[in-house]
């Protein structure tokens, strides 16, 4: 036999093997086993849908004013805390935070007539005042990932004396800055939104109640063509026989797959109001017939952003520096993507501590009211 | 294989692919004016004599086929309901009946593919008469949505496809000039990459953006046409339709959102009220 034949003996007989070895531990996996945001939580308040849970401490308590983590309704917000060794959350606990998360639920089409209105100045409104009232102090820290930080920025301009500190993440500002940068395979969803009209907008919300999780998917997908294409073949291959990496894998999937719809109202408001009509940056934007003056926001900033973010690039985060009233803005560059921001290897170093010592720095003693 | 052999085969695959579904579009065109009108004669109409390289293909060709398919199976069947339907929507004053039977017969709408489009679209938006016809005018409707979508959607195909070949075509050239992608990894590194440039570039494009749009607006207007004509039809037994629901949906995120309201005012309220009471015990421990 030709060297190159026992080359390629050779190469068929591993490919074989990794399958082999890939298919019994598939073949032994349940859904259970694959387990996602499993720091111990507890339900403290909830109304419709809505729930907010309070994290329990890992350690000391060395923060008074807890911080609320509010993630987007696009989504969810177990991806801050998708593995034990890739959790912003246990960081933030490990580092003495007192921590909550607001879960929007699983909004259904009896939902399609909620607004960001209802969100913002309602349910997150109601989780501030359970958070301070919890915890006894008049204001809380407040941490928006992608459209919950748009959430929160607009509930900081409309509600600036109940926030103490604003955390965003990832979050878009000025939706049209992604064409300052122009990269390749960047801020797609904002040229996709762009390139319909108010009407169809309007149109595809009737149609479909809400704006269903398998299509925004579906545009997600969109952006990285060949790597979809290649997701479930050759990219599984090359770590299927391989535990861990196969679990790190499956615990992505269960997050990806986990697609709530956008109430529809909502999403109307989402892809007119701010992708089409860039309200926000232009400070034009209302909720409850009250204008979001981006000035009005005079707390503590601490802007992150993903370098290589492709889905929320760089500029239209960054946009909110010049914007804001307050004199305390910094900015933090992580390396990585819109997701690596929370399970990069080198976000979970960077990451946590730079958020617990920015609310650290401006924490105020709890002053517990007597009655 | 050797690479120069893949690429080859690379780009043979795509090119094969493409003459494949425009042939397929062709014949689908054709297929759907010619079983019009053996529907409309009368005759049993015959399925269109399908490419012989599209059972056999790749994924994309399959669905292809099965589009072809459900096409003609779909185009058939609501002329055929149309055409049977014509008897019981008649009936009582002459002209209105002619025009009706005139309205409705598919001979009018098959002089070409893109007239019966058209007549559909006379029949779906024409005047409106009070009672009469209500059924009939949705099932145009849907018919009519629904060959905008397909169209639509081969439109964007097309665009899609044609940005593959300008891949195939590009990574070619590539692997000729890359002596180091002569290992199989490597020249599939470069045809994901390649592919992927090409891909994106191609998204970016304004033909792609308008004829995605245009997809995404057809396929929303073939769900509003189904709907309204299962509402219809609904209606007329007695379901809960959708729009219904909507309104039950609507007053109940409202009443919710003013019982959010009060609660909110109440709380408010409440708050207050400690701040006055340590005064008053105050006022008491000194009198």
């Amino acid at each position: 036999m030709t060297q190159i034949g026992t080359n390629v003996l050779s190469d068929a007989a591993k490919i074989g093997a990794k399958m082999l070895t890939g298919g019994q531990l598939l073949h032994d996996l349940r859904d259970s086993d694959v387990q996602i945001a499993t720091t111990p939580k507890d339900l403290v308040w909830s109304q419709d849908k809505v729930s907010l849970f309070h994290y329990r401490p890992l350690t000391p308590q060395r923060v008074h004013v807890p911080l609320l983590i509010c993630y987007g309704l696009v989504g969810r917000w177990t991806m801050t805390d998708l593995q034990e060794d890739r959790s912003l959350v246990r960081n933030l606990l490990n580092l003495g935070l007192d921590l909550y998360v607001v879960d929007w639920g699983n909004p259904s089409r009896a939902d399609r007539y909620l607004t960001l209105d209802d969100y913002i100045l309602g349910y997150l409104s109601d989780c501030v005042t359970e958070i301070a009232n919890r915890a006894g102090v008049p204001k809380v820290n407040l941490m928006g990932v992608c459209e919950g930080g748009v959430f929160t920025t607009a509930f900081a301009a409309l509600e600036p004396d109940r926030v103490n500190t604003l955390c965003l993440t990832i979050t878009p500002i000025d939706f049209h800055a992604d064409t300052i940068e122009e990269r390749l395979g960047h801020g797609f969803i904002n040229i996709w939104t762009r390139s319909l009209t108010p009407e169809d907008v309007d149109r595809l919300i009737d149609a479909n109640g809400n704006l269903p999780g398998e299509f925004m998917a579906a545009i997600f997908n969109q952006m990285s063509p060949m790597r979809s294409l290649l997701k479930y073949n050759l990219d599984l291959l090359e770590f299927v026989d391989d535990e861990q990496r196969l679990m790190n894998w499956l615990r992505m999937e269960k997050w990806i797959a986990d697609r709530p719809d956008h109430p529809g109202e909502a999403a109307k408001q989402w892809m007119k109001d701010l992708y089409q009509q860039n309200k926000l940056v232009r400070n034009e934007w209302e909720l409850d017939g009250r204008r979001v003056d981006l000035g009005n926001i005079k707390m503590p900033v601490l802007n992150v952003y993903a370098k290589d973010d492709h889905i929320i690039p760089p500029a239209t985060s960054r946009a909110l520096g010049p914007k804001v009233g307050s004199s305390d803005y910094t900015e933090l560059a992580l390396a990585g993507g819109h997701i690596g921001v929370f399970v990069g290897n080198r976000s979970q170093t960077l990451f946590a501590p730079a958020v617990a010592s920015f609310v650290e720095k401006h924490d105020v003693p709890a002053a517990k009211s007597e009655s | 294989m050797n690479p120069f052999d893949y690429s080859k085969a690379v780009t043979d695959f795509w090119t094969a692919q493409g003459q494949a579904l425009m042939r397929a579009q062709e014949q689908a065109g054709k297929a759907l004016a010619e079983g019009m009108k053996a529907v409309a004669s009368g005759k049993i109409p015959m399925m269109p004599t399908m490419p012989a390289d599209l059972s056999a293909g790749a994924t994309e060709l399959a669905r292809a086929s099965k589009s072809v398919m459900d096409l003609w199976s779909a185009a058939t069947s609501v002329c055929a309901k149309l055409a049977t339907s014509l008897p019981a929507a008649s009936g009582g004053d002459g002209i209105v009946e002619a025009t009706f039977r005139k309205m409705a017969d598919p001979r009018t709408w098959i002089g070409a593919t893109g007239e019966m489009d058209e007549v559909l679209g006379r029949m779906a938006e024409g005047p409106r008469f009070a009672d009469l016809w209500e059924a009939e005018r949705r099932y145009a409707g849907v018919l009519q949505a629904w060959m905008n979508l397909r169209r639509r959607s081969l439109e964007h195909n097309a665009v899609t496809l044609e940005a593959w070949l300008r891949a195939g075509r590009r990574f070619t050239e590539q692997l000729a000039a890359d002596a180091n992608a002569a290992d199989a990894k490597a020249a599939l590194g470069l045809w994901v990459e390649t592919a992927n440039r090409e891909l994106l570039e191609t998204q970016r494009s304004e033909r792609y953006l308008q004829t995605q749009a245009a997809m995404i607006r057809a396929t929303t207007e073939l769900r509003l046409a189904q709907q309204d004509l299962v509402e219809h039809i609904g209606k007329q037994y007695g379901f809960p339709t959708r729009t219904e629901l909507d309104d039950v949906h609507r007053t109940v995120t409202e009443l919710r959102r003013e019982m959010r309201a009060m609660r909110r005012d109440q709380h408010n309220a409440i708050a207050q009220q400690p701040a006055r009471r340590p005064a008053a015990r105050q006022r008491g421990t000194h009198t």
